[in-house]
């Protein structure tokens, strides 16, 4: 797959984002693109507000009345929550109780968009993406591999989340060596949500792959949980660890038996690891590392 | 549906984080947006699911509204779409062929209009469509109202993948030289 392209090429994709007619994959590398060029996002904008007009000749269908409830609930789950959630953003992460990140996960199974650019940065790391066609200076200088094993480093220590209007998202791609990355994870500080998707990773047959976080702090491999078949999957775990422990850890992918280790600890060959990485949206300058 | 100023100023409100304002905005919007995420996805469990993750999306970026970029329907509805549009093509098995409720264009066109929806954009943007030649302008309608992919076109109108995408491409063309804007 060719993915060179040119600028002319670039208005089409826009104007078919818009349309609605690209594939998925093509879905998520305009959706990185957005992120990382305004005026390229501003041209899909456009796109969607010259076709969006077209909305009025959709016939009106009333959603069931449970919707709404399902909304608040999400939302407005303990009130008063509009000052809760501006609150949430200033407080330190242990703050977040794990009901609330529960009841986030729904929606962040299937919060494509905005992860989407992000794990789509990641995969240009892979070569999937051209890099040249990201903006260099979003790219962490320090994602190159150092060793055959670790490969993404930490390029800074996390504080206590600052407010923003997006919130702050790592990435961390689990790989062997630079050209074959099996998982990328990425990390919803606000919500402290991990979303794996698996990208170039083999199902083993009769074997699952299972997640780790592996911390100075413990004195062995703490389990984030098996690796299922969907493609993403969002793990609550990480919901009783704390920032540092979050950003400083190595995550790791070993292979188990069905349905993950037998003892709690890694019984198969770890395969993959890597290390969170914040990626800098735009118009983040003072996050920049 | 409410007008497009008193949605503005509903949006607005929402921004600063008035619940109340919200739920307004929700009634006054829901049934055009499950409409539009019902249409691409038909099945009223991804429609629901598409709704939740718009209305928290709404409600987290309300403040990013511009309403001199768009007006709040239609940065709603694209908000709706995109989610939509997202979950059915990773959803390659909900295969068009399989559904007997496949779209025709034709009716959506004929479909009466409340009269307070044909604005001066829409009329506008009906006439550029209306000059393509055909079947650029059924490939597009298809294409936004019904999350017809390139794919789905292709098989729907017996041509291949590129030359859909070249009309596809042509006709965006058009319309945008058509509209001046």
């Amino acid at each position: 797959m060719t993915l060179v392209e040119e600028p002319d090429d670039r208005d089409g994709q826009a104007a078919e984002y818009a349309l609605g007619t690209l594939e998925a994959e093509e879905r998520l590398k305009v959706q990185a693109l957005m992120a990382a060029d305004p005026r390229f996002a501003e041209t899909v904008r456009d796109w969607e507000r010259r076709l969006g007009e077209l909305n009025a000749l959709i016939a009106s269908i009333e959603p069931p009345a449970d919707t709404w409830e399902r909304i608040k609930a999400a939302l407005f789950a303990s009130a008063p929550a509009a000052a809760r959630l501006r609150v949430e953003r200033s407080l330190p992460l242990a703050s977040i109780d794990r009901a609330e990140v529960a009841s986030l996960r729904r929606r962040l199974r299937r919060w494509r968009g905005a992860t989407a650019a992000i794990t789509a940065i990641a995969a240009a790391f892979a070569g999937v993406v051209v890099v040249r066609e990201l903006r260099p200076e979003i790219l962490p200088v320090q994602l190159r591999p150092k060793e055959r094993v670790q490969v993404v480093e930490v390029t800074k220590t996390v504080e206590v989340p600052v407010p923003s209007p997006q919130p702050a998202q790592y990435v961390a791609v689990l790989q062997r060596d630079a050209a074959s990355p099996a998982f990328l994870l990425t990390f919803d500080l606000e919500h402290r949500v991990l979303t794996v998707r698996t990208v170039g990773a083999e199902r083993q047959r009769g074997k699952s792959y299972e997640l780790w976080l592996i911390s100075a702090n413990y004195p062995t491999p703490r389990s984030l949980g098996v690796i299922g078949t969907e493609e993403f999957s969002v793990r609550r775990q990480l919901a009783s660890y704390d920032a540092v422990t979050i950003n400083s850890a190595t995550y790791a992918v070993s292979i188990e038996p069905v349905g993950g280790s037998p003892t709690g600890v890694p019984t198969g060959p770890v395969v993959y690891t890597g290390k969170l990485i914040q990626t800098t949206p735009p118009g983040f300058a003072n996050q920049s590392p | 549906m409410l007008t497009p100023d008193e949605l503005v100023g509903l949006l607005a409100a929402v921004a600063k984080g008035d619940q109340g304002a919200f739920e307004r905005l929700y009634a006054a919007t829901r049934a055009k947006l499950y409409g539009v995420v019902l249409r691409i996805l038909r099945r009223a469990d991804l429609a629901d699911e598409v709704m939740q993750d718009t209305y928290l999306k709404v409600w987290r970026s309300a403040g990013e509204f511009d309403p001199r970029l768009a007006t709040p329907i239609t940065w709603m509805v694209a908000i709706a779409r995109n989610r939509a549009l997202d979950l059915v093509r990773k959803k390659s098995e909900t295969s068009i062929e399989d559904e007997p409720g496949a779209l025709d264009a034709q009716w959506d066109v004929a479909n009466p209009l409340e009269r307070h929806e044909m604005t001066e954009q829409l009329r506008r943007l009906l006439v550029c469509l209306d000059a393509l030649e055909a079947p650029r302008r059924e490939l597009i309608l298809l294409a936004y109202l019904g999350g017809f992919s390139r794919e789905q076109l292709a098989a729907k109108f017996a041509a291949p993948v590129n030359t859909v995408k070249t009309w596809l491409r042509r006709g965006l063309v058009q319309v945008r030289e058509c509209l001046g804007s």
